[in-house]
């Protein structure tokens, strides 16, 4: 059976008068059922564009250059935009960052979470609100049926975030692409929002690609992750592996550079330096100006990525 | 050892109305907080969105003027102090903001966003101004061919840099960062957090540092201080408070940390529900409506902040089954 979600050299480039930003670069990405993969790194290394490119929502002036997604088998970057609409918000769905500008202010939230059911499922209105207030509840909306005459400004940020989960698993999609869910959350609001999609995730067994910079929430909660780096996957790992052995040099100094790596007081591990400008192709290793173990070698050469363990792919001439 | 800055039973009151044309409401920001800072501490002041302690921040640093309580700078209450005091007072406190995009003037070059309080203090004569910016551009980690630029033209970290060396223009002895690392990227992060701690260290400051990250608190602090719903409902020494916490709602907010460390995974405390509306807080104690171990005396009575262990207090009836249940 092929898998769920299979990404392969995907390019989206963004054509700009100031030159061509290549914001994904080739990137490789594989997801089963009931399977969660987290999607990290830090901001402009791709990874929401990556998950825009899946939902084929890349805003213009960027495009697909390159590259397949498959989902079960089938070529979504083929599908006529017709057959798109159909799976988008159906079959795969997306839950956005911030619930207070992805939600619409002059609709209820009652009409919002019933409108994919309608359009998706031709269900009547009656019967398209009775299964909105069923998933409302499921979600932990106290008095649902009140709720959904609501408007998105009269609920907290938690509360809004759990329409948005509502929302995107109305029509229980196969596959769902969570960019930042929880990170304009606070941390107790968080917890609650995390055990709600991981319990959500596995009672309908479906995919969950979790896109965050929180590795905190990554380590607990993902089975496998990719970490992104200037557009490229540089490693990817089961998580407790990756956490356990790190391999690529950022991924390393990632980790080393949180808070709770350290001990109270002393330095924190940094990197030098900043993230290349992508515009244009990049010689080597896009990391190679930060990277304390570079060496002559990475500035001129690409790495392809290595298995350097069962299931542990890593993309460094220098990883041994 | 007596306290640099004090804030005795502040409570802060907005009037907010409801709508367009509801009714004027009053909002209780701050309701009766009291802090020590001393010499040379980092005292770290946790807690979510709404709070009260980014008003705890404002207050302190004089932007807002309390609605009753007492703010003591070295021992003088601020509103009773003269122009010159004020003045002493005003540079002597000095305030870094979250967003390095919003608090640096979009129209003005760094040279003068760092340089207007030297001037406003009457520091020095022009050319010696021009050279102690370029020495504090130099400190904080950017370079004098910078001064030129606006602020638009650095990244979110080079920003926050900015932020810094503006605060430390006058040669500050308080800093109250509110959130200072909240909006940036991990491994800028990482380098703003050994930046504030070297300047610390270096200029021997007080820093209240304010933030959500219970990580970063813990690296910085010395003592740490929570808040809930406008008031402080813990504080002590760094170790005490986070690994023996007498509050439920520090138990709850340090179990809800995801960890990188599978070891340091805890019994996960869910806090139940949202946070109350500040408009109508709950009777009694403000976190009874999402405690686990709330019983009917919480809703009635609002337990005091007490002094449960050495210089660990909290304001909970049941401290004890909390420690007990660790």
């Amino acid at each position: 059976m092929p898998p769920l979600l299979e990404i392969t050299g995907l390019c989206t480039e963004f054509h700009q008068k100031s030159g061509v930003l290549k914001a994904v670069r080739g990137v490789d990405l594989a997801l089963e059922p009931g399977e969660t993969l987290a999607l990290v790194g830090e901001s402009g290394c791709g990874k929401s564009i990556t998950a825009a490119s899946v939902m084929r929502l890349v805003p213009p002036p960027g495009r697909i250059v390159a590259g397949s997604i498959r989902f079960k088998g089938e070529e979504l970057l083929e599908l006529s935009e017709e057959r798109m609409r159909d799976i988008r918000g159906n079959r795969i769905a997306m839950v956005f960052q911030d619930p207070m500008t992805s939600l619409n202010p002059v609709f209820t939230i009652g009409y919002q979470v019933a409108e994919g059911l309608r359009i998706h499922r031709a269900l009547d209105r009656a019967a398209a609100e009775r299964e909105a207030v069923a998933i409302l509840s499921e979600v932990g909306i106290p008095a649902p049926g009140e709720r959904m005459k609501d408007y998105p400004h009269q609920l907290s940020g938690g509360m809004r975030q759990r329409v948005m989960i509502a929302m995107a698993l109305a029509c229980r999609p196969e596959l769902v692409i969570a960019d930042e869910p929880t990170t304009a959350l606070d941390v107790t609001i968080q917890a609650q929002i995390l055990e709600l999609l991981d319990r959500l995730m596995s009672e309908n067994s479906m995919g969950l690609v979790l896109i965050t910079h929180n590795l905190g929430i990554v380590a607990e909660r993902a089975h496998r992750t990719a970490i992104m780096y200037a557009g490229e996957i540089v490693e990817s790992a089961p998580t407790a592996e990756l956490f356990a052995h790190p391999l690529h040099p950022y991924t390393r100094g990632l980790l080393a550079s949180l808070p709770e790596s350290g001990r109270p007081g002393e330095k924190l591990a940094t990197f030098a330096g900043s993230v290349p400008d992508l515009r244009g192709e990049l010689s080597g290793c896009p990391f190679f100006e930060r990277c304390p173990i570079g060496d002559e070698r990475c500035k001129g050469e690409k790495a392809g990525m290595t298995e350097a363990a069962p299931g542990h792919l890593v993309r460094c001439l220098k990883w041994r | 050892m007596t306290a640099l800055l004090t804030a005795e039973n502040l409570v802060k009151q907005f009037s907010v109305r409801g709508g367009l044309f509801g009714e004027k409401k009053t909002l209780t920001a701050v309701a009766g907080v009291d802090l020590e800072l001393h010499p040379g501490e980092t005292l770290g002041l946790a807690g979510e969105s709404g709070c009260g302690k980014s008003t705890v921040a404002r207050l302190l640093t004089g932007l807002i003027p309390p609605t009753r309580g007492s703010i003591r700078y070295r021992g003088e209450e601020i509103s009773a102090l003269d122009r010159g005091g004020v003045a002493q007072y005003r540079k002597d406190v000095q305030m870094i903001f979250q967003d390095p995009f919003s608090s640096l003037n979009p129209r003005m070059r760094v040279s003068e966003i760092v340089g207007e309080a030297l001037a406003i203090h009457r520091i020095g004569t022009p050319p010696e101004r021009r050279e102690q910016v370029a020495a504090l551009l130099q400190r904080v980690g950017l370079s004098p061919e910078h001064l030129s630029r606006f602020p638009h033209e650095f990244s979110g970290g080079q920003r926050q840099r900015i932020g810094i060396a503006r605060a430390l223009a006058v040669s500050p002895r308080v800093i109250v960062a509110d959130e200072p690392v909240s909006a940036l990227d991990l491994s800028i992060q990482a380098q703003i957090i050994n930046l504030l701690q070297e300047v610390k260290e270096d200029l021997g400051l007080s820093f209240l540092f304010i933030t959500h990250d219970l990580s970063v608190l813990r690296h910085l602090s010395d003592r740490i201080a929570i808040m809930y719903l406008g008031r402080i409902v813990e504080s002590g020494d760094r170790e005490n408070v986070l690994t023996a916490p007498l509050h439920p709602y520090t138990e709850a907010l340090l179990s809800a940390i995801p960890s990188i460390d599978p070891q340091k995974r805890t019994r996960r405390v869910i806090a139940r529900g949202d946070l109350p509306s500040p408009l109508s807080p709950p009777s009694g104690c403000p976190f009874h409506t999402r405690c686990p171990y709330a019983e009917r005396l919480c809703s009635e009575e609002r337990p005091e902040l007490l002094e449960k262990e050495p210089g660990h207090r909290a304001a909970c009836h049941f401290s004890e089954r909390i420690y007990r249940s660790q």
